[in-house]
Formats: structure tokens, sequence, C-alpha cells
């Protein structure tokens, strides 16, 4: 059943190993590989975000500060060799508690585009007070291929108090390394993935 | 032998492995044009990061980069997009690169299926039947672990196979199994 099934999808393969594909030895592969071998190898320096302050976040920063100053929680850590391409160390952000959820503003796009980090992942494992999520694209702000979510204050609060799924898929945004909740981050839905793609699209 | 000429022996062996495999990658999930833009992007990640390529999973890892580059690529690609899109007063829907719609005629009702999921489960399944990864490997490209995949994968596979039964109207002349009837006293 599995591999019928399997087949039945090769079948819709639009490249089936039918489809010719440029040879690695004619010239002009030959010369975009040289090309390459040619360009210098050297470590790109990483792009950070700029903190920036957004009023709608006065309550999620102030329950960060309570949070790192208690769990000692990370915010955006790694920095010296994370792999903007491939899988890196993993960004660490804080999904604290409800008070975190103190001064909500309602939600819109032209707000949810203030966030300086967002992005869309697949939650991969939930343990304990961690959840990870897997990078599935980055609207702004960063480029880890895994975030790790931790929630020192257990995850009954997390973002609304919808739960965590293994295998689903979710928005966040953060700011300062913090989750933001109040609707601006939130099980991802075609309607919701649609606010992200104007807030950071354009 | 100098290291520079070992590091460049190493990358044309990598290169030759991954060549075909990664262009069909990229084709399956994006336009001839915008493939080829990242294609070569993808091999200049491979060269600068020569030295974390795992030898035995050089191609998983490749699809990984491939598969940053692209997101990356197609962001940067949609904000231009949507820019010109607004100044063209947005009369048109968005221009569809989706290399789905070429197969659809070969298997509408499973392509109709497959598009039904969300975006996370079409691609872990086409990870697993179209570039042949097991879990393990579709782990390294997702930077996921395999025993996630592994439920991830089968779940998906339960998601397509209902949204497939879904879409299908039940067989003409479908006889429900039934229990045999239970004798009574």
């Amino acid at each position: 059943m599995t591999d019928q099934l399997r087949k039945r999808l090769a079948g819709l393969d639009p490249m089936h190993p039918g489809v010719p594909t440029e040879s690695v030895t004619t010239p002009s592969s030959q010369r975009l590989l040289e090309e390459i071998m040619s360009t210098p190898v050297t470590e790109q320096p990483e792009s950070r975000p700029e903190p920036r302050r957004n009023r709608w976040l006065v309550g999620v920063a102030a329950a960060a500060a309570l949070v790192v100053a208690v769990g000692g929680a990370i915010a955006l850590t790694g920095g010296n060799s994370e792999d903007p391409v491939a899988g890196g160390p993993p960004l660490v952000l804080n999904a604290g508690g409800e008070d975190a959820t103190a001064m909500c503003i309602m939600f819109s796009v032209e707000e949810l585009a203030r966030a300086p980090l967002a992005f869309e992942g697949t939650v991969t494992a939930v343990d304990g007070d961690a959840v990870t999520l897997t990078v599935d694209e980055w609207f702004k702000g960063g480029d880890a291929g895994q975030v790790v979510l931790n929630a020192p204050q257990g995850l009954e609060a997390l973002i609304d108090g919808f739960p965590f799924e293994v295998g689903s898929q979710y928005l966040i945004t953060a700011y300062d390394g913090n989750v933001n909740y109040c609707g601006f981050s939130g099980l991802s839905t075609p309607e919701y993935r649609a606010a992200f793609e104007q807030a950071f699209g354009g | 032998m100098s290291s520079a000429t070992e590091r460049r022996d190493r990358f044309e062996a990598i290169a030759a492995e991954v060549y075909d495999p990664l262009q069909r990658y990229l084709r399956r999930r994006a336009s001839v044009e915008e493939s080829g833009d990242v294609f070569s992007d993808v091999l200049l990640t491979v060269w600068r990061r020569l030295d974390e390529v795992p030898s035995d999973a050089v191609l998983p890892w490749s699809y990984g980069v491939a598969r940053r580059t692209l997101s990356n690529h197609r962001r940067a690609a949609q904000r231009n997009l949507r820019l010109v899109q607004r100044l063209e007063s947005e009369r048109q829907p968005a221009p569809d690169g989706d290399p789905a719609d070429a197969i659809e005629d070969t298997d509408p009702d499973l392509a109709a299926a497959l598009a039904r999921l969300p975006s996370a489960d079409q691609e872990i399944l086409r990870l697993w039947a179209w570039e042949q990864l097991e879990p393990r490997e579709i782990a390294q490209t997702l930077g996921s672990t395999a025993n996630a995949v592994s439920l991830r994968l089968s779940r998906a596979r339960k998601k397509l196979a209902e949204s497939l039964t879904r879409q299908d109207p039940p067989p003409p002349g479908h006889i429900e199994d039934e229990p045999a009837e239970e004798q009574k006293r």
C-alpha cells in the first residue's frame, strides 16, 4: 500500500528520470564550476536584525525581562557560527507566560509588519518546556534552520493558548528574542499566512 | 598535495554527484529561470561550506541548502513581484510558476488531493516520492530528526489517503461489508 502510494506519487513527478537535465560535463557546466571554485572562501558576517521597540510589544518585553531574569533563558543565542543557509545551531526564542499578553494591540497587517522576526515553521518536537520547529520559511529577520521556543513557565499559556502539536505548522513573530502573542503568532492557516505574506512580502 | 587542490577535487566530486539531482529538485519546485539562478547559488554555498558537507549524506545535505536558498530567493522575488503587481493594479492573479500545473493531467485526483494538504505535508511527500529519500535523509534535508520525520511522513500519507477518498465519489454499486447477522433466539 505504502509502496503503491509512493509509486503513484512518483508518477506525478514533473522531473522524473526520463526528463533530461544538463550534464556536469558540458562546457557551460564546467565553466560554472570553475567560476565557483575561483570564489574566495570566506565566511559571511552574520546579519542580525536590529532591535526595534514597538509600542505593541511593551507588555511582551516587560514579561520577557522577567523571564530572562528568573529563568535565565537565552534570547537570540548563537551569533558566532550560525549557518545562514544550511542547518546551523537553532535560534532560541522565549515563549514566556501569560503576562506577555498584558498589553495587546489589535491585530492588523500593518502592526504585524513591524515585527523584526517572522517565520513559518513546523513543530518537530514538544519536549517539556521547549518546542522545536523546523523553519519552512523566514519572512523576516532570521536565517536559522531550526527555532527552539523556550517556555519556562510551561506550555499551557503559549500563544493565545493554542497547543503546539508535532507536525503542525505555525506562523511566529518575535521581538528581542521573545515570541509575540496577541494574535501575532499562531497556527498557520491560509488566511493567516496571507496576512504574513502581505505584511512581509512587500 | 596542497589543500587547495584537495578542496577542488572534493568539490568536483560532490558537484558531479549532486549536479543532476539538484537540478531536478529545483525544477520540481521552481520555474526554469528561477531554478537556474538558485542552482548556482546552491553550488556556491556547497563550495563555501565544503568542510561541513557530511560525506554519508551529501545529497540530503545539498537538498537542505537548496531548500533554504530557494526560500530566500522567493522572499526577495516576492517583494519585487508584489511591488510590480501593485503598480499593475492587481488585475491578474499571481503568475503561477507551480510545476504541479504541468502534471495535473497525469493523475488529476492525486494531484488535487496532494494540493489540498498543508504545504509542509506536501513537501515531505515530495521528498519521499520524488527525491526518493528515506526518513533519515529527509531529516537531514529539513534539519529535523528521523523519528520526527517518520511520524510526519506517516501522518502526511494518511492525510493524503483521506484527501483522496474525500474527493473520490463512492464506487457505484459498492456494498459495505456487513457483519454476519447475529442469530437471535
